[in-house]
């Protein structure tokens, strides 16, 4: 099989839902000026890209009617660059790049954009209509369940206590502070933003500015604040808004390329997707997911979990990540995730707490964050890993290329 | 030229500020509030717009956030209040027709105040003051003479929405034209009860209630009485409200209670019974120790909560000044009213009776009767005006002139005269004239006795409003059971009153509508649903009878349940199809059966004051009475003209969490926002005028030539509904937010307002709705937790959830 290598990575800000800077942007223009920086900063002509897939987890209303393809064209790329919606839920944005890299590595394509979209303002989780089946439901609603629900049983049935889960998120919030503020996310592009604002005379005009940064991290967060938070989804449970990942609007883009294609367009590749594996697991407590995934990856791989120098691990819910990593041996041994160790190797710039999990973005989005870490620390290999609605987890392994 | 209040100012935005604000606000005046700018503003805040404005600001945000509260329509009402501050904003009050004056009670300040708006104030704009004890002519005197002819006093009493009485004091030179407008106006456009009170310190309300408070409180250490005690004799048996003499001074607040004391013994120094508002002075101690009541946390009375978050209530000892537990104050005479059932009998008990108790309670009674009688013509001409203001301003059932017919006014003077009490000369002459009572009724028509004239007069009533009471005295009844009667009201407008216990709907009314409904088809051109029961909150109807069908469900009789429920659907649908306009007219609670009587009818006439909903899932149970199809059906025909498909869900799910979390409104206007009114129902503030209102809509609708509705089906959200629902119960069981019957209950109702497994947008019938509403009823009242969930709902009055 050939091999498929991602040649530029980029995300735009995540930003906070409804209130956040992306709240009135539509998903489109999100979408479309992630996809132009990377044609862009790749150096490309637009009609060498054959194809675009969009991770999307709710793909209906303004994120609907293929916007794949939608996109393509609001890109100004040529009728023959075609486009599809790809849904996996939280791992849409990494299934979309694996499906590139398939396609790449079955020969059937030389330069593909695998990306994500989401914005959970406007579309909300859950969609428009959402209209679980009435017979299913009767016999068991687990597939329909709320994730805040599951993320409380992952904790009650694992011992995962509120004040692990409030340490996990607080240094989840510390991890990202130190990165905006070191400037470290060289994978960011600044996005306009765009907000409807009315005058005295009221009368409406929108104001439009750069977007740099991730708007909902909280850099003066502290445990005790974090302490304060009321239960989200149980009435004596555990998971709070706090230790629970933000609801997010944002839009992430890989190019991903053949060697000869690579070598066509002389461009350096950052690494290579070596692998990507799907596993399913109770959907009452779908957080577990990455707990069965990256061991499922490591086994097909042949690959050890000690090989692998960095980990981006959706933060989902604090309860989930904190199970996953305890599962792998890599919890207990904090320096390897808290955010004042200099060993630490899992989401080492803050996870989806901090920065956000906007769904079908999401896996789009963390491969972006570990190209930029992979190559800041020159990590060999690199492995992104999500748990999924619906009860499955998934994880992909990156190798840097030298 | 036409005068209007469009728009309307308040100075002073402390909480009888703020709630004069939001109830002028709710009535859909533009308001501006004012307050002074802060004192201490540092030198970069004296430039700060927004620092300036922080005490006018802090106002209104008290009274967004009071309890219970005073806005009728908290996202709404606020938007129509602008505020600002004296020293910026006072131009402003340029544009207002109306602006009260609501600062501090000093004399100074408010002749300072108004010399201010008379430079801003247009010529023709009322003012008038909110003091409740300042003489108006020391704070108009120095201005001119149209200002004062413009200028009056207008008393609310706290809080402003829920009290019903308003004092309108003339000042010296107040046109007389002004004062109509203003009493019209208030009566109807806010609602209140107007009361015509003299330029006398503290007016009526609060003079003869400090004295009756500062009566009771000296002769309780006098008597040797407890707090509890003496709360137990002057609550509910004695016909005042359940707070009593403790309980309502915290709630109001010592420090208030303690000025307007001290204002009136300052200020009436002739006063025979002046050394009465004297407080005790262990009350003295505690205003100087901060121990202000519920503001402070903790007054008379104080909450206490345990390690074991156990409530625990204390109470004051006035000797030691240090809190106890206390247990239920109980004496003789107390039981001895408990057997009685009509108020006058229950009073007569207690102070006739010969225990400590009784005695406490005659002395404190017989002193309040002859002071308010010593008070006319003092403070007001007529006695309905003071008792209007015991009742209206604080809640009491009788004021004291009923009060004293109540007991007897012949047998309670031989009692004074012989404890040596000086019975007022004006009483002995009207008991020497023959005279027996002071309020009379003769040929329909009530009569007060007037001391100047020495004759009976008509107790004057406003031409708006309609008296069942009074209508009952002219034999206007046309039918009768014991809970429900059918009243004629002229112009072929007929009333169909509750008189239940809390005007519970029960299977004699249900069958009695029937009856009416074939009557006034045959003689009339419309129908009122309404009733004027009296309380706090009053109800128009408090739900269904459980404890008929409880008894029925025990045993086992549960075909005479589903019975009954057609019964009810028969009642509904007739009401509603009736080939002339059925109107109903409530107030207070209209939960349950109450509200449903009210989704049924063809208008709403509704008091401001409105708590509707359906509460049926706290009794183990659902709607029994047309409520979720009715809710579902002002949904989807009302809310947007059209809804379509895709917009059910939004839709189903806010009527049916109506339903499944017993959401009760706190105002029509909120009960318009959540759909139990429709936009042509009408809200009306005073709820003296309600059926008056609900009439005059009955035959407004028959001259616009009404035809009943069209018995039309309607689409339903079918077994998509259930989809949304059942795996939103998942979340909820997994949160631990619903027991395991709730949700049973849930998902029927659920079934029921969504038309069963049917697919989305199917078009059903009433009577299928009707039909899957009556077998949940009865199903849920098959179970067990049902029973015993009602049981307890009768027994306590609040929810078991199983």
């Amino acid at each position: 099989m050939k091999e498929a290598y991602i040649v530029t990575s980029l995300r735009t800000p995540g930003c906070r839902r409804g209130k956040g800077a992306f709240a009135q942007t539509r998903p489109e223009d999100l979408l479309k000026t992630v996809i132009n920086e990377v044609v862009e900063q790749t150096g490309l002509e637009k009609q060498a890209v054959e194809d675009i897939m969009v991770g999307c987890s709710f793909p209906e209303a303004e994120q609907g009617l293929n916007i794949g393809r939608v996109i393509s064209q609001m890109c100004g790329f040529p009728d023959t660059t075609t486009g599809a919606t790809v849904n996996r839920f939280c791992s849409s944005g990494l299934e979309a790049i694996a499906l590139q890299a398939m396609r790449i590595k079955s020969g059937m394509c030389d330069v593909a954009i695998g990306g994500g979209i989401e914005s959970m303002t406007i579309v909300p989780m859950g969609g428009n209509l959402p209209r679980p089946h009435p017979q299913m439901v009767k016999e068991n609603a687990d597939v329909y369940i709320s994730m805040g629900a599951t993320a409380e049983n992952v904790a009650n049935r694992y011992n995962v206590t509120r004040e692990m889960q409030d340490e996990f998120a607080y240094h989840s919030q510390m991890k990202a502070a130190n990165a905006k503020q070191k400037n470290l996310y060289k994978e960011l592009v600044p996005t306009p933003a765009t907000k409807w604002v009315e005058d005295a005379e009221g009368s409406w005009a929108p104001k439009t500015w750069n977007q740099d940064f991730d708007d909902g991290i909280r850099e003066n967060t502290t445990m005790e604040g974090l302490g304060k938070l009321r239960p989200a989804f149980a009435a004596n449970g555990s998971v709070t808004a706090g230790n629970s990942s933000q609801t997010t609007d944002g839009a992430a883009a890989t190019l991903i390329m053949s060697e000869e294609a690579v070598k066509k367009y002389n461009v350096k590749p950052i690494a290579r997707l070596a692998y990507y594996t799907v596993t399913g697991v109770r959907a009452d407590e779908m957080g577990v997911g990455p707990a069965y995934a990256i061991p499922k990856l490591m086994r097909e791989t042949g690959m050890k979990l000690e090989d692998v120098g960095i980990f981006e691990v959706n933060e989902a819910f604090a309860s989930q990540a904190i199970y996953c990593l305890q599962q792998m041996g890599m919890y207990d041994e904090k320096s390897l995730w808290t955010s004042d160790s200099d060993k630490r190797i899992v989401n080492v710039n803050g996870g989806a707490i901090a920065l956000g999990h906007p769904l079908g973005c999401t896996g789009a989005k963390l491969c972006s964050q570990l190209m930029t870490e992979m190559q800041a620390r020159g990590v060999k290999w690199g492995v992104e890993s999500m748990c999924i609605g619906g009860g499955m987890g998934a994880a992909g392994l990156f190798e840097l290329m030298e | 030229m036409q005068k209007r209040i469009t728009k309307a100012a308040v100075i002073g935005s402390g909480i009888m500020g703020g709630g004069i604000a939001a109830l002028l606000a709710g009535a859909g005046i533009k308001t501006l509030l004012l307050d002074i700018v802060p004192f201490d503003l540092s030198d970069e805040e004296k430039n700060d717009p927004k620092a300036r404005n922080r005490i006018v600001e802090k106002g209104l945000q008290d009274a967004i956030n009071s309890k219970p509260p005073l806005f009728m329509d908290k996202k709404s009402d606020p938007q129509l209040i602008t505020t600002g501050n004296l020293e910026d904003d006072i131009d402003k009050l340029a544009d207002c027709d109306w602006i009260v004056e609501v600062v501090v009670e000093n004399v100074k300040i408010k002749q300072e105040l108004f010399s201010k708006v008379e430079k801003v104030r247009k010529k023709g704009t009322i003012v008038s003051s909110n003091t409740s004890g300042i003489p108006l002519k020391d704070m108009s005197g120095h201005l001119s003479d149209e200002f004062q002819q413009h200028f009056l006093g207008t008393h609310f009493f706290n809080p402003v929405r829920y009290m019903h009485l308003l004092e309108i004091i003339p000042g010296p030179k107040t046109d007389k034209a002004v004062l109509d407008f203003m009493a019209d106006f208030c009566e109807k456009y806010l609602g209140k009860g107007i009361v015509w009170a003299k330029d006398t310190p503290n007016f009526i309300g609060n003079r003869i209630g400090i004295q009756g408070m500062g009566k009771a409180m000296n002769a309780m250490l006098e008597h040797g009485l407890s707090i509890p005690e003496v709360d137990a004799i002057f609550g509910a048996p004695m016909g005042r409200p359940k707070t009593a003499m403790f309980k309502t001074s915290d709630l109001v607040g010592l420090d208030t209670m303690y000025h307007v004391a001290k204002n009136c013994y300052d200020m009436c120094p002739d006063d025979e019974m002046r050394d009465t508002m004297a407080l005790p002075e262990f009350v003295g101690k505690m205003v100087e120790n901060n121990m202000l009541g519920n503001k402070t946390k903790g007054g008379f009375y104080k909450k206490e909560l345990t390690e074991e978050w156990k409530t625990i209530r204390k109470v004051i000892n006035p000797e030691t000044m240090e809190y106890g537990e206390y247990g239920k104050a109980d004496f003789p005479c107390l039981q001895e009213a408990k057997k009685k059932s009509a108020l006058s009998e229950k009073v007569r008990a207690i102070v006739y009776g010969d225990d400590k108790g009784a005695k406490y309670a005659w002395d404190v009674t017989a002193t309040g009767l002859i002071y308010a009688a010593n008070r006319i013509p003092e403070i007001s001409d007529t006695i309905v005006d003071i008792d209007n203001a015991m009742k209206w301003g604080y809640n009491f059932e009788m004021g004291p002139f009923e009060t004293w017919d109540a007991i007897g006014v012949k047998e309670s003077v031989e009692k004074m005269e012989k404890e040596g009490r000086t019975v007022p000369e004006k009483i002995k002459k009207f008991l020497e004239a023959g005279n027996e009572t002071f309020y009379k009724i003769e040929g329909g028509q009530r009569y007060f006795y007037d001391f100047d004239s020495g004759a009976y007069k008509p107790v004057p009533v406003s031409e708006k409003q309609i008296s069942l009471y009074n209508l009952r005295q002219e034999n206007k009844v046309v039918k009768s059971s014991g809970s429900c009667s059918l009243i004629d009201l002229g112009d072929g407008v007929f009333d169909i009153e509750f008189h239940s216990k809390m005007n519970a709907v029960n299977r004699e009314m249900i069958e009695f509508m029937i009856d009416a409904h074939e009557y006034v088809s045959k003689n009339g051109v419309g129908v009122v649903v309404g009733n004027q029961a009296s309380g706090m909150p009053a109800p128009f109807s408090a739900g269904g009878d459980l404890a008929f069908m409880l008894g029925l469900a025990k045993e086992g009789k549960f075909s005479e349940i589903d019975d009954f429920i057609k019964t009810v659907h028969q009642s509904i649908l007739a009401s509603k199809y009736a080939p002339y306009p059925v109107v109903a007219a409530p107030f207070g609670l209209a939960l349950g059966g109450g509200c449903e009587v009210c989704l049924s009818a063809d208008r709403v006439v509704a008091n401001a004051d409105l708590f509707m909903g359906l509460v049926e899932v706290g009794a183990g149970l659902v709607p029994g009475g047309g409520g979720m199809m009715h809710l579902w059906q002002n949904y989807i025909r009302y809310k947007p003209q059209v809804a379509k498909i895709t917009d059910y869900s939004g839709f189903f799910i806010q009527a049916f969490m109506h339903v499944a979390q017993a959401k009760v409104s706190n105002s029509a206007a909120e009960a318009r926002n959540s759909g139990f009114l429709r936009p042509a129902d009408r809200i009306v503030f005073n709820k003296d005028l309600l059926i008056g209102e609900a009439k005059k809509e009955v035959l407004r609708m028959v001259d616009d030539c009404y035809v009943p509705p069209r018995k039309e089906k309607f689409p339903v959200f079918g077994r998509e509904a259930q989809g949304m629902v059942w795996s939103e119960m998942l979340n909820m069981k997994t949160g631990g937010y619903i027991t395991p019957h709730m949700e049973t209950i849930a998902k029927r109702a659920c079934y029921c307002m969504a038309g069963g497994d049917v697919p989305q947008g199917t078009q059903v019938s009433e009577e299928y709705l009707l039909k899957l509403e009556r077998e949940a009823f009865v199903d849920l009242w098959r179970t067990e937790e049902t029973q015993k969930m009602a049981e307890h709902m009768m027994n306590t009055g609040k929810p078991l959830f199983l």
